[in-house]
């Protein structure tokens, strides 16, 4: 099985991960830029993440034989904070980097004035860039956050095939299925969405325009979900084709609109002395 | 991008169907051929030429490929003299009825102009009685020419300076169907000026044009980055005229590669062409540097010059070095400082290189040489080789401290930076520098560890 992870944040995870996803078939991933966990106060500490993001974790991933690829964005959440908005004027440098294939996570986190600006003011950058974007949706009063959402991309003027709206489930796919954007789907361990749903709703709305993620970061989060929802695929009769479909053709094709994905295959899944800016993942072992 | 349009000469398709060079060069991206009348290519002297050409006609418009009509083939008129006779000759009428041929086939095809040159003087022949046969001959084409012939200065011809070409014109009375081929190749092989002053001195003359790279002196046709053009001033000087004609890739003895051959060089064009509208961007609008520098290496390109691009840098360094030249036209003093500054801020390691390696082409100014040495001093703390090598260029050896520069050095021989990649080593290369250089290798020796022959290199330029 060959797998995109749309969605993960591997800044917050482990080489134990980085090895058990090649294993599972994981040969590239999109790692949208986000919130730390606790808040940032400073643009600093944004500019410090970003350059980590299109440097030493795509160094990081490429030592363990899987392409990564970045979206960059002020997140829903930290839009709140004047502090951190000024990082808008510099992402425009960040949007134009190799491997930067989306503008993302933008969105609604608790539909103020400050996060719709802030949303408002990306999904242009991203009409100015011609980059795809990644929308987040609310965890908290999902349905009317969705609804709002989709009425700001539309107001955007940016085209849906370039949208994708991820964290659905049921009661939200619909909407978006019919906005012509992309679907986006997290699965989880425990909450939002899991794999046999997860197939559930592929059989209802069929495989195209939809994106399947592990969402995972430094929360309860398991980066082979990707890999659980096509063997959920398969045991409810897909066939391995479907999967390619929803694991790898649909990643490739959506973040492909950047016009800057890197899929080109890695030499070696083992890393060796190679080093980023001098630093090797290797520790004592090196001479 | 610029709108000038990209052709290919299919005398470097000389070993393939004319129809299959059309397909490949269109395949390959090309809008127009240059396309060189010869035995097996639209023989302008067989039966059933008219038929041929109307086929012909058809193939480039089914492949959406315009065309102008060259005439240099080798031995279409002589099977035992190259290029023979030519307009030079005592004889031109073979050659004269041939470029009547050539006109009539141009406009049957619907061709933007027919190129000619005018041949090498045959010996024993004096400049006047050649000039007065080229004028003759032109004139005599000219007269029942209903398209656009276009002169072409050639090496070692008659004709061989574009000074010499506009002058005939001038004597023939400026006829509005004559105008100017120009092969920036030969412009760097001949011409006293560079190419990209040829085209603005051909200016609205320039009716046809040929690319390829050549070295000063040397009249052989190379690829793109083999020789000395400028090839992204070249195609900016050919935007800034206006020009509207063909720019057709003219390497005329590669058709043994030609598909590979022709695709390097879209590549190149593409990339030159990009890099000279980024030029244009930043110095109308300094701003646009931000998100150019960015995008230079999937423009541009980022093939190392050099085993690992340590001592001569890579494409995309070079262009990001020319786009930093172009911003300092647009911004001078503080303002010009803060902006390199924050592209190296928020640049990944390969645009920090491409600041460091165009910090030399910064006005010599006091806040700006400031900014560069802070620049430096930061790549030389880093472990990356790659900042470490770009950092100790032609600005470093021209500003940077001797203590700095001296520990610089040092570092190189550490991290294994060729010396090569050093600047000014000669001249400043001295004797505390020398010392640190002969306690390193001791210390090496002690530990029964090899000294890398750049120390010795080092020791050699501090005259030790």
């Amino acid at each position: 099985m060959r797998i995109f992870d749309p969605h993960i944040h591997m800044t917050s995870r482990t080489t134990d991960d980085y090895e058990q996803m090649y294993a599972a078939g994981v040969r590239a991933l999109v790692e949208p830029a986000f919130w730390l966990g606790q808040p940032r106060t400073s643009v600093g500490s944004f500019t410090d993440y970003f350059d980590g993001l299109i440097g030493w974790e795509r160094f990081r991933a490429a030592q363990f034989g899987i392409r990564h690829h970045c979206t960059i964005a002020l997140n829903p959440k930290e839009a709140n904070d004047p502090r951190c908005a000024e990082v808008l004027e510099v992402l425009p440098r960040y949007l134009a980097k190799d491997g930067v294939v989306a503008v993302g996570e933008v969105g609604y986190d608790s539909m103020t004035e400050a996060e719709e600006k802030a949303f408002a003011q990306q999904l242009t950058l991203a009409i100015e860039h011609e980059l795809p974007v990644l929308v987040h949706t609310p965890h908290r009063d999902k349905l009317a956050g969705t609804k709002r959402t989709l009425d700001v991309v539309r107001e955007s003027g940016i085209a849906p095939e370039l949208v994708v709206v991820d964290h659905l489930n049921e009661l939200t796919v619909g909407l978006v299925a019919d906005a012509g954007c992309w679907m986006g789907f997290s699965i989880y361990p425990d909450t939002k969405m899991d794999e046999h749903r997860m197939v559930t709703i592929l059989k209802e709305h069929g495989t195209q325009r939809v994106l399947v993620n592990s969402a995972a970061d430094w929360g309860r989060s398991d980066p082979l979900k990707t890999l659980r929802t096509g063997e959920a695929m398969l045991a409810a009769g897909y066939t391995e084709s479907d999967v390619d479909t929803v694991l790898w053709g649909n990643p490739v094709e959506f973040y492909g609109q950047s016009g800057k994905l890197m899929l080109d295959p890695l030499e070696s899944a083992q890393p060796g002395g190679e080093t980023f800016e001098g630093n090797s993942v290797l520790r004592g072992a090196r001479t | 991008m610029s709108d000038l349009r990209f052709g290919y000469g299919t005398n470097g398709f000389a070993n393939h169907r004319l129809d299959d060079a059309l397909a490949v060069i269109a395949d390959l991206g090309y809008t127009g051929v240059a396309l060189t009348l010869d035995h097996d290519h639209l023989d302008p002297f067989a039966d059933d030429v008219v038929e041929q050409t109307r086929r012909v006609r058809a193939r480039l418009d089914e492949l959406g490929l315009g065309v102008v009509v060259e005439t240099g083939a080798r031995y279409l008129l002589d099977p035992w003299h190259k290029h023979q006779p030519t307009l030079v000759s005592a004889d031109p009428a073979r050659r004269i009825d041939f470029l009547r041929r050539a006109t009539r086939i141009a406009e049957d095809l619907g061709a933007e102009c027919v190129s000619f040159w005018s041949g090498v003087t045959p010996s024993g022949v004096d400049d006047e009685t050649a000039w007065a046969r080229m004028r003759d001959g032109v004139a005599a084409v000219l007269e029942t020419s209903r398209v656009r012939l276009a002169l072409e200065p050639e090496p070692g011809h008659f004709v061989q300076h574009l000074e010499q070409a506009l002058r005939l014109r001038t004597e023939l009375g400026s006829p509005e169907l004559l105008g100017i081929t120009l092969d920036v190749g030969h412009c760097v092989a001949v011409e006293p000026v560079d190419a990209a002053e040829c085209v603005r001195r051909a200016g609205e003359l320039l009716f046809n044009v040929q690319l390829d790279d050549m070295l000063p002196g040397v009249h052989e046709h190379l690829e793109f980055g083999e020789g000395r053009l400028d090839l992204a001033g070249t195609l900016a000087a050919l935007a800034e005229v206006g020009y509207p004609g063909l720019a057709a890739v003219e390497l005329p003895r590669h058709s043994h590669a030609a598909p590979d051959v022709a695709r390097r060089s879209i590549t190149a064009l593409r990339a030159a062409d990009w890099l000279a509208d980024a030029e244009r961007a930043v110095r109308t609008d300094p701003a646009r540097i931000r998100t150019l520098f960015p995008a230079t290496g999937r423009k541009a390109g980022r093939s190392p010059l050099d085993a690992d691009g340590l001592v001569h840098g890579t494409t995309d360094d070079h262009a990001r070095a020319r786009l930093l030249a172009a911003l300092s036209i647009g911004l001078s003093g503080g303002e010009l400082a803060k902006e390199v500054a924050e592209l190296y801020r928020y640049g990944d390691g390969a645009e920090r290189r491409g600041v460091l390696r165009g910090l030399h082409l910064l006005p010599v100014d006091g806040e700006v040489v400031d900014t560069g040495l802070r620049l430096v001093e930061d790549a030389l703390r880093a472990n990356d080789t790659g900042l470490v090598a770009a950092a100790l260029g032609p600005f470093a050896a021209r500003h940077l401290d001797a203590h700095t520069w001296r520990h610089g050095v040092l570092k190189c021989l550490f991290t294994g930076v060729p010396v090569g990649a050093v600047s000014g080593l000669a001249e400043r290369a001295d004797a505390e520098l020398a010392r640190m250089v002969t306690d390193y290798a001791a210390e090496r020796e002690a530990a029964g560890r090899d000294v890398p022959q750049d120390a010795y290199l080092v020791l050699q330029e501090a005259g030790q």
